[in-house]
């Protein structure tokens, strides 16, 4: 059996300049939150917010590469952002396996990201075996 | 439980997940009763339901299936 309850995860990720100029430059929000110093300090925040759908392709990462197999596919995802992402965090991201069910091969996760031990963002994912 | 609380439970649950008011399920409804009720729906309503009432079905049990009832009858064995 490759998943079972309480099986458990873990990998660091950067939140690199790469990566952000890259978001933006394939999905073109320039919102000003996340491209703005005054902006966002303005808004009450330490610096400009990385967008959240960063995290969301760390988890894209997560599964299609961390797993101990490569067949998978996503059945439905939530993230719940707790507290704001910015330049150059390192984030430990960490999973376990919630739920197994075997009648249709569908694996459920919870996972968090955290920096320095703070909750950034955390939610569930489920996958299928294909 | 009986057979008919599951399937008003099993209801609800169908009407959650399509986000459909007014579908009502019978005994004998089947996949083609339901639009939209296509192969990735089927998992998130097998999981919604072993969720729902605390049971686990075997991949063989699923695809014995005819329609609901025969569904609730699993459920209502465990």
């Amino acid at each position: 059996m490759l998943f079972k309850a309480g099986d458990s995860y873990e990998h660091q990720f950067l939140v690199s300049e790469e990566l952000y100029s890259g978001f933006i430059h394939l999905f073109e929000d320039r919102n000003p939150l996340h491209t703005n110093e005054d902006f966002a300090q303005g808004k009450g925040f330490e610096s400009r917010v990385m967008h959240g759908n960063i995290l969301n392709g760390f988890l894209s990462y997560f599964i299609g590469e961390c797993l101990p197999t490569k067949d998978v596919i996503i059945h439905t995802q939530e993230i719940q952002y707790k507290k704001p992402v910015y330049l150059g965090d390192q984030l430990d991201f960490s999973a376990t396996v919630q739920d197994y069910y075997e009648s249709v091969q569908a694996v459920v996760f919870k996972y968090q990201f955290k920096r320095e031990g703070v909750v950034l963002a955390k939610g569930k994912i489920q996958i299928g075996l294909i | 439980m009986d057979k008919e609380q599951a399937l008003k439970e099993t209801n609800e649950i169908f009407v959650d997940m399509f986000d459909d008011e007014d579908i009502v399920l019978s005994y004998e409804t089947t996949a083609e009763d339901v639009e939209e009720w296509d192969s990735l729906t089927h998992i998130q309503l097998v999981v919604a339901i072993e969720k729902h009432f605390k049971v686990r079905f075997t991949s063989k049990e699923i695809q014995s299936w005819q329609n609901v009832g025969e569904m609730l009858d699993c459920i209502l064995t465990k």
